[in-house]
C-alpha cells in the first residue's frame, strides 16, 4: 500500500469515526434522530451512545497514525540516498483533517440542552 | 345532511389524528391528558391512586434516549406485570421540541394498561418538578426531563408542587456523578417497584 493511500485511509477513517462520535453524542439532543429513523431506530441508536468514547479513540488513533506516516522519514531515504516525493499535500491532507476531527469532539462532548 | 356528516367525520378523524379528541382518555394507545400549569389532571390522578405505588416519567417523546429509557422500564418492569395496584404517568414535555403528535408512537413502547399520558407543552411541570425535587448540579437548578420517579403508596400530592419521590433516577449529562440521583438502571427501578408492591395487600380481583 502507497504512503498516500494510507494517509489517506487514516484521514478519512478519522473522519469517519469522528462524525460518528459527533452523531451519538447529539443524538440525546437533537431532535432528528427520532424524524429519520423512527422511534425504534432512534432506540437503537440511543443504545450506541457507549460506542462514543471508543469512536473519538478510534479517531484520534487513526489521525496519529495519519500523521506518523506523512511526517515520517521513508526507510530507503533515512540515510539522505535519494530525494524523498513531495509530501506537503499529504501533510495538508492530515491537518485538515485533524482539524475537522477537533471540532467533531467538540460537538461529541458538549451538547447543550435548551433548558 | 350528508356533507354536515361528512365534515362531522372528517373534523372526528383530525382530531382523532392530532390526539384531542381522546385528550381526557390517558391510555397507551396514544390517548393523552393536555396538562394545564397546575397540573391538576396529573395531581387528581396521583392522589385518586393513594394507597397504590406510582412510577412517574417526565421525557421528550423525540428524545432517543428518553425513548430508550421507556423501552428499558418497559422491557424491565411494565410489559411483565398488569397489577392493578402500580399505576404509571408520563409527561411530555417540548424540550426538544416534541409536538402533540409525537406522544402516540413513543406510547407504543409502553406495554401496560394502566399508563397515563399527559401532555406539558409549556415545559412548566419540569420547572415545577425541579423546584419540588431541589433537582441540582452544584447550586444551578437542573430541569426535571429524562427523569424516572418512584412513589409509594403512602404519597399524596397536597402542595402546588409535586410530592417528593423515595426514588429519582435520571438520564441528565449534567446531573453525572450526582451521590442524590442515580442515573436510570431499568433493572434497579423495576427491582424497588416490586419491593414496594410486595408490601402492598393484594389487589381484589377486577370485575
Amino acid at each position: 500500500m502507497s504512503e498516500k493511500s494510507r494517509v489517506l485511509g487514516a484521514a478519512g477513517g478519522a473522519l469517519g469515526l469522528g462524525s460518528l462520535a459527533a452523531a451519538l453524542g447529539l443524538c440525546c439532543t437533537v431532535p432528528w434522530a427520532v424524524a429519520l429513523l423512527g422511534v425504534s431506530g432512534a432506540v437503537a441508536f440511543a443504545r450506541l451512545a457507549f460506542l462514543l468514547p471508543y469512536a473519538l479513540i478510534g479517531s484520534f488513533a487513526l489521525l496519529a497514525a495519519g500523521f506518523w506516516w506523512a511526517y515520517r522519514r521513508p526507510i530507503a531515504c533515512a540515510e539522505g540516498a535519494c530525494i524523498p516525493a513531495d509530501r506537503r499535500p499529504l501533510r495538508w491532507v492530515v491537518w485538515i483533517a485533524a482539524v475537522l476531527v477537533g471540532a467533531l469532539s467538540v460537538v461529541a462532548l458538549t451538547s447543550p440542552l435548551p433548558l | 345532511m350528508r356533507s354536515i356528516h361528512a365534515t362531522a367525520t372528517v373534523i372526528a378523524t383530525m382530531l382523532a389524528a392530532t390526539g384531542c379528541a381522546d385528550a381526557t382518555d390517558a391510555d397507551s394507545t396514544g390517548g393523552y391528558a393536555l396538562l394545564d400549569e397546575a397540573a391538576s389532571q396529573l395531581r387528581a390522578d396521583f392522589n385518586g391512586a393513594k394507597g397504590s405505588v406510582r412510577v412517574l416519567f417526565v421525557v421528550d417523546p423525540i428524545c432517543p434516549g428518553c425513548l430508550r429509557g421507556l423501552d428499558d422500564v418497559n422491557r424491565d418492569l411494565l410489559a411483565q406485570t398488569d397489577d392493578p395496584r402500580l399505576q404509571t404517568y408520563v409527561v411530555h414535555v417540548p424540550v426538544l421540541g416534541a409536538e402533540a403528535k409525537d406522544i402516540a408512537p413513543a406510547a407504543r413502547l409502553l406495554e401496560n394498561s394502566r399508563i397515563h399520558h399527559y401532555w406539558n407543552p409549556s415545559g412548566e411541570f419540569g420547572r415545577q418538578l425541579t423546584e419540588a425535587v431541589d433537582l441540582k448540579h452544584g447550586d444551578e437548578p437542573v430541569y426535571a426531563w429524562d427523569v424516572w420517579l418512584i412513589y409509594g403508596p403512602e404519597a399524596a400530592w397536597d402542595e402546588a408542587l409535586p410530592p417528593k419521590p423515595r426514588r429519582l433516577m435520571h438520564q441528565l449529562r449534567a446531573l453525572t456523578g450526582s451521590t442524590v440521583f442515580p442515573r436510570l438502571d431499568s433493572e434497579a427501578f423495576a427491582r424497588e417497584v416490586r419491593q414496594l408492591l410486595a408490601q402492598l395487600p393484594a389487589s381484589p380481583p377486577e370485575p
